[in-house]
C-alpha cells in the first residue's frame, strides 16, 4: 500500500498539470461497452465450448454427433476466443489505451460501433458455418473465406482509431505502450490480408500455404495480440506503482527487436515438416533472437516491481494483481518458447498437447489476465459504477490463475510425457496419453467457466446499472 | 473508486467518491517522464551501468550464434533438401556404390600401362603384345585383374603372333577400385567391348591369390581359359 | 520514436522480411515443382486422386479430421515417424503439388496418415475404424463416426453412407510410397 510520495498524484486535478483529461470520453463509451460486451459473451461461449472439447478427449463418445465432432468444437472454441474474446477486448482496451495517452477523443464512434458490430455478426456467422462443416483446415482460418473480408473492414473501422489517436496526440512525446499498439494495429490487417489472400483465395503451392499459415498464427499471437498485451503492460505498471519503468531507455531496442523477430519465427512451429530445411533454420534463429526482447521487457517489467516494494503493491490492487500475474506469464512463456523452438526439444513435443500449453501460456496467462487487469481499471472510469461485489472479484482473480496455472501444467506435463512416448516406435499410438491428466484438464475447464461466470456478472451488472455518460465526464481522469 | 490500491476482498467501493482516482502518476506526465528517461539514458538513482553492456555482449552473441547456425544448418538454402541429416547419409554411402568409371581409369592407363602397350593399345610388335581386340582382356574377370595385380611373364600368342613379355605387378599399389576403373577402361576403349570391372571382384581376386609372384602364361590359362581363340 | 512517418516505415519493413525473406522465396523456390517419377520412364508422382476420393477429401475437411491427425512424415532424425512405419521417407513438398488446400494437420491424437492408403489392408478395416473404433480395439480418444452409416432393419449390420464410402476412398488414396528426386525410399 505505500506509495512514492513523490509521484503521488494530489488530490483533485492541479491547474497547471498539462494532462487534461479528454472529453471524448462519451464518445468512447459506446464502442467500448459494445465491443468489451461482446466480448465478455463471447469468452463464456469459449469456455462452455473448451469445457465440451475437453471432457471430449476422455470420453469421445460425449455429445458425438456430426454437429459436434471433436474438430468442430475446437476449431469454434479456438475462434470464439481469439477473435471473440481477445480480439474485441483488445479493440476496447486499446482505443481506450491511446486515447488516455494521446489524449484523443473520438469524434465518430458510431464507425467503431458500426466496426464492433460487422465483426460480431461475421465471427457469428463464421462460428456456425464451422459447426455445419464449412471449415478450412488451418486452425484460426476455418471460418469460411468469405468472412474473412468482412473481418478485414470491420478491423479498419474498429481497430484502426488508435493508430488515429496516435497520429493526432498533441505533444510530440510518445509512450512504449503507444508504439506497440500503433504496430499491433498496423500489422495485423496487413498480415490478415496477405494470409487470407495465399491461403484460401489463389493458394500458395502446397507446404508453403502451411508457411504463410504459420508466419500468420505468429504474427497474430505475438504482434496483434502479444503486442498489445505488451503495451497494456508498459502502461498499468507505471501507472499504477506511481514511478517509472526501470531501465525503460531499453524499451526502444525491445519494440524494435520483437516485431523484427517475431514474424519470421513462423517456420520454428514447422520443425521436420516438408519445408526445405534452411527455412526451418531461419525460423529457429528467430526463435532464439526473440529472448532479446523478452529479457528486456522482463527488466522492465520485472525490475520495476522489484524496486520499492512493487510486489507488494502489485499484490493489493486488483489491476496490477492481473497485470502482474500477465507479465510473468509473458516472460516465462517466451523462454519456453525459445526452448522448445531448437531443433532436439522441438522433435520430442511437437504434434503434442505441449504446443497448446505453450499457446494458452501466450493468449490466457499472459493477454487474457493483462486484459482483466485492464478492465478492472477501465469500467469504473467509463461507466462511473463500481465494481458490485468484492467477493466476486475475488473469486475471479483466483479461478482464473488457478486454472490457468493448472491448465498449462495439465497440457505441458501432458504434452512432454506423450511425446517422450511417442519418440520410443514400440510405444503404439493407442497407448499414449494419459486419462486422468485429461480429467484434470476438464476440471481446469469447469474452473475457468466459474471463474468467467464471476467475472460476466460483475461487469454486466456494472455496466448495466452505470449511471449516465455524464456522470462517467465528470470522474473521468 | 479507491479499488486499485486495496485488496480485492477490501475493494468495496465508497459511495460519493468519484473524481479522486489514486494514480501515482497523470497519463501526461507518464508519457512525458518516459520520454525524458528514453532521452537521458543515466538513471541517477541506479547503479545501471553494466545492463547496456550487457545487452549490447547479449546481441553480438546471439549474432555470432545465428551465422554459425544458419551456415551450418541452411541445406545450402536449396529448395530441394526437406532433412537436415540426409546430405550426411549421402556422404556416408556413397563411394561405397562403386561405378566403374572409364574416364578414371584413362587418366591411369595412360600413366602406368601406356609405355608398354601404348595410348592406343596396340602395343608394341614383337614386344609388348597389344589390347585391342585381346582375347585376354574380355571373358572371365580373374584373369585381367590377376595380370594387372601381380603381373605376367612367360610365352602368349595373341592373334597368330606370339610374345614373351615380362609384365611387373603394376596393380600392387593400386586400390581395387583403381584396378576395376582400368580395366574397365581396357575392355571398353579401342573397339573392345567387354563388361565393366567392379571393384569388389578386385578386392575379392586379391584376396584369394593372397601374396605372389608374377604369374605364368600357361598357369593362368590353365585356371582361366581363353572363351574365345 | 517522434516521428511517425519513421515508425510506418519501419514496422513496414519488419513484415516485409520475414513476408519476402521467407515466404516469398519458398513460393518462388517451390511454386514451379511438379510431378516426378519415381524411376526413369516411369508413372509420375503423386498420382491423380480418383474423383472419389476428392469428395472424400472434402469430408475430411468437413467432419474436422485435421484437428487430431496430421499427414506429413517428419525425417528419422526428428521424431519417430519413420521409425513407428508411417512412412518409409520423410515428406517433401513435391508429395502435395496436387492439392490446392493441403491438410497438413498441427497435432496428433490419432496416427499419421501420410501413407495410410499405403498401410491399409482392406475398405472394410478402415470402415470398422471409423465406426466402431473401440470394438477394433483402439485408442480411447477417438470417437466413432457412426452416424456415416446405415444401420439395417435389425441392426446387425451396417451400411456406410456415400460419404463414408468417399472418405475410404480418400484415406486409401493418401501414400508417399514412392521414391521422390527429393528424397529416397527407406532401404
Amino acid at each position: 500500500m505505500s506509495q512514492d510520495p513523490n509521484y503521488r498524484r494530489p488530490p483533485g486535478r492541479s491547474p497547471g498539470n498539462p494532462s487534461r483529461a479528454p472529453r471524448g470520453e462519451a464518445q468512447l463509451r459506446g464502442p467500448f461497452l459494445f465491443c468489451f460486451g461482446s466480448a465478455i459473451l463471447w469468452l463464456l461461449l469459449a469456455s462452455v465450448l473448451g469445457l465440451v472439447a475437453s471432457l471430449k478427449l476422455h470420453l469421445p463418445s460425449f455429445l458425438n454427433s456430426e454437429c459436434l465432432t471433436f474438430g468442430h468444437v475446437v476449431a469454434a472454441q479456438k475462434n470464439a476466443f481469439i477473435y471473440g474474446w481477445a480480439c474485441n477486448a483488445l479493440f476496447a482496451v486499446n482505443l481506450w489505451l491511446l486515447s488516455q495517452l494521446g489524449r484523443f477523443e473520438l469524434r465518430s464512434g458510431w464507425l467503431a460501433t458500426l466496426g464492433g458490430f460487422i465483426w460480431n455478426a461475421a465471427l457469428g456467422y463464421g462460428v456456425l458455418q464451422i459447426f455445419t462443416g464449412n471449415m478450412n483446415g488451418f486452425s484460426l482460418l476455418e471460418m469460411p473465406r468469405e468472412v474473412g473480408p468482412v473481418l478485414m473492414v470491420a478491423f479498419l473501422l474498429v481497430g484502426f482509431w488508435p493508430i488515429v489517436a496516435f497520429a493526432r496526440r498533441p505533444t510530440g512525446h510518445s509512450f512504449a505502450s503507444q508504439w506497440f499498439v500503433v504496430g499491433a494495429a498496423f500489422t495485423f490487417p496487413i498480415v490478415y490480408a496477405l494470409t487470407q489472400l495465399l491461403v484460401l483465395w489463389c493458394p500458395a503451392s502446397g507446404p508453403v500455404q502451411a508457411l504463410v499459415h504459420s508466419w500468420f498464427i505468429q504474427n497474430l499471437m505475438l504482434l496483434w495480440l502479444g503486442a498489445s498485451g505488451l503495451a497494456a503492460v508498459y502502461y498499468f505498471i507505471p501507472k499504477v506503482l506511481g514511478r517509472p519503468l526501470h531501465g525503460y531507455y531499453l524499451a526502444t531496442v525491445a519494440f524494435w527487436t520483437y516485431f523484427l523477430f517475431a514474424g519470421a519465427t513462423a517456420p520454428s512451429a514447422l520443425l521436420g515438416s516438408p519445408i526445405p530445411v534452411w527455412v526451418q533454420s531461419v525460423g529457429v534463429v528467430a526463435s532464439i533472437m526473440m529472448i532479446i526482447p523478452i529479457i528486456i521487457t522482463a527488466i522492465n517489467f520485472h525490475g520495476t516491481l522489484f524496486q520499492r516494494g512493487g510486489w507488494a503493491q502489485a499484490w493489493n490492487s486488483t489491476t496490477l494483481r492481473f497485470v502482474a500475474f500477465g507479465a510473468v506469464s509473458f516472460t516465462l512463456a517466451g523462454l519456453l518458447n525459445t526452448v522448445f523452438s531448437t531443433r532436439g526439444f522441438n522433435a520430442a513435443v511437437r504434434f503434442t498437447e505441449f504446443a497448446q500449453g505453450q499457446e494458452q501460456m501466450l493468449t490466457y496467462a499472459f493477454l487474457t489476465m493483462v486484459i482483466f487487469g485492464a478492465a478492472y481499471f477501465i469500467l469504473p472510469r467509463l461507466t462511473g459504477a463500481l465494481w458490485p461485489s468484492a467477493k466476486l472479484i475475488h473469486l475471479h482473480f483466483w479461478t482464473t490463475a488457478l486454472a490457468v496455472i493448472g491448465s498449462v501444467a495439465v497440457s505441458l506435463v501432458h504434452g512432454y510425457q506423450a511425446g517422450h512416448q511417442l519418440l520410443n516406435p514400440a510405444v503404439k499410438m493407442a497407448q499414449v496419453g494419459s486419462s486422468s491428466l485429461a480429467l484434470a484438464g476438464s476440471i481446469f475447464a469447469i474452473l475457468f467457466l466459474v471463474g468467467h461466470l464471476a467475472f460476466a456478472l460483475n461487469a454486466f451488472s456494472m455496466i448495466f446499472s452505470s449511471s449516465a455518460p455524464t456522470a462517467s465526464e465528470a470522474q473521468s481522469d | 473508486m479507491n479499488d486499485r490500491n486495496r485488496p480485492p476482498d477490501r475493494n468495496r467501493p465508497r459511495p460519493g467518491s468519484p473524481g479522486h482516482p489514486s494514480d501515482g502518476l497523470t497519463d501526461g506526465r507518464l508519457v512525458e517522464l518516459h520520454s525524458q528517461l528514453s532521452r537521458d539514458k543515466d538513471e541517477p538513482a541506479q547503479g545501471f551501468s553494466l545492463t547496456p553492456i550487457f545487452i549490447v555482449f547479449l546481441f553480438c552473441g546471439f549474432g555470432f550464434w545465428a551465422g554459425l547456425y544458419l551456415t551450418r544448418n541452411s541445406g545450402q538454402f536449396s529448395p530441394g533438401v526437406f532433412d537436415l541429416d540426409a546430405p550426411k547419409v549421402v556422404a556416408d554411402t556413397g563411394p561405397k556404390i562403386f561405378e566403374p568409371d572409364a574416364a578414371k581409369g584413362e587418366k591411369l592407363f595412360l600413366v602406368i600401362c601406356a609405355a608398354c602397350h601404348q595410348p592406343t593399345g596396340l602395343g608394341v610388335p614383337g614386344a609388348f603384345p597389344p589390347l585391342v581386340g585381346s582375347p585376354w582382356v574380355a571373358g572371365a574377370d580373374e584373369r585381367i585383374i590377376k595380370a594387372i595385380l601381380v603381373g605376367l611373364v612367360g610365352e602368349i600368342e595373341i592373334k597368330g603372333a606370339k610374345y614373351n613379355g615380362n609384365m611387373p605387378n603394376v596393380g600392387a599399389t593400386l586400390k581395387d577400385a583403381q584396378i576395376a576403373n582400368i580395366a574397365t577402361y581396357v575392355r571398353s576403349a579401342w573397339g573392345n567391348s567387354a563388361e565393366p570391372v567392379m571393384d569388389t571382384k578386385v578386392a575379392e581376386v586379391r584376396k584369394a591369390i593372397g601374396a605372389r609372384g608374377q604369374y605364368a602364361a600357361k598357369e593362368l590359362l590353365e585356371a582361366h581359359p581363353l572363351e574365345i581363340k | 520514436m517522434k516521428n511517425l512517418n519513421f515508425l510506418f516505415a519501419g514496422l513496414f519493413f519488419t513484415i516485409a522480411l520475414p513476408f519476402g525473406g521467407l515466404l516469398l522465396s519458398s513460393q518462388i523456390q517451390l511454386g514451379s515443382l511438379s510431378r516426378a517419377p519415381a524411376e526413369e520412364g516411369g508413372p509420375l508422382f503423386p498420382a491423380r486422386e480418383p474423383g472419389l476420393a476428392i469428395q472424400g477429401r472434402a469430408v475430411y475437411r468437413e467432419l474436422g479430421c485435421v484437428a487430431c491427425h496430421t499427414q506429413q512424415v517428419r525425417p528419422a532424425g526428428q521424431g519417430s515417424d519413420i521409425a513407428r512405419g508411417w512412412g518409409s521417407r520423410p515428406s517433401v513438398a513435391r508429395d502435395y503439388v496436387l492439392q490446392s488446400q493441403i491438410l497438413l494437420g498441427e497435432r496428433r491424437l490419432g496416427p499419421d496418415l501420410a501413407n495410410c492408403g499405403a498401410r491399409a489392408k482392406s475398405d472394410d478395416d478402415i470402415h470398422a475404424l471409423i465406426r466402431d473404433p473401440h470394438s477394433a480395439g483402439y485408442s480411447l480418444q477417438k470417437p466413432d463416426f457412426a452416424y456415416l452409416y446405415i444401420l439395417s432393419a435389425d441392426g446387425k449390420k451396417a451400411r456406410p453412407t456415400e460419404r463414408a464410402v468417399a472418405l475410404v476412398a480418400y484415406l486409401k488414396s493418401l501414400r508417399q510410397d514412392y521414391a521422390s528426386p527429393e528424397a529416397k525410399l527407406k532401404q
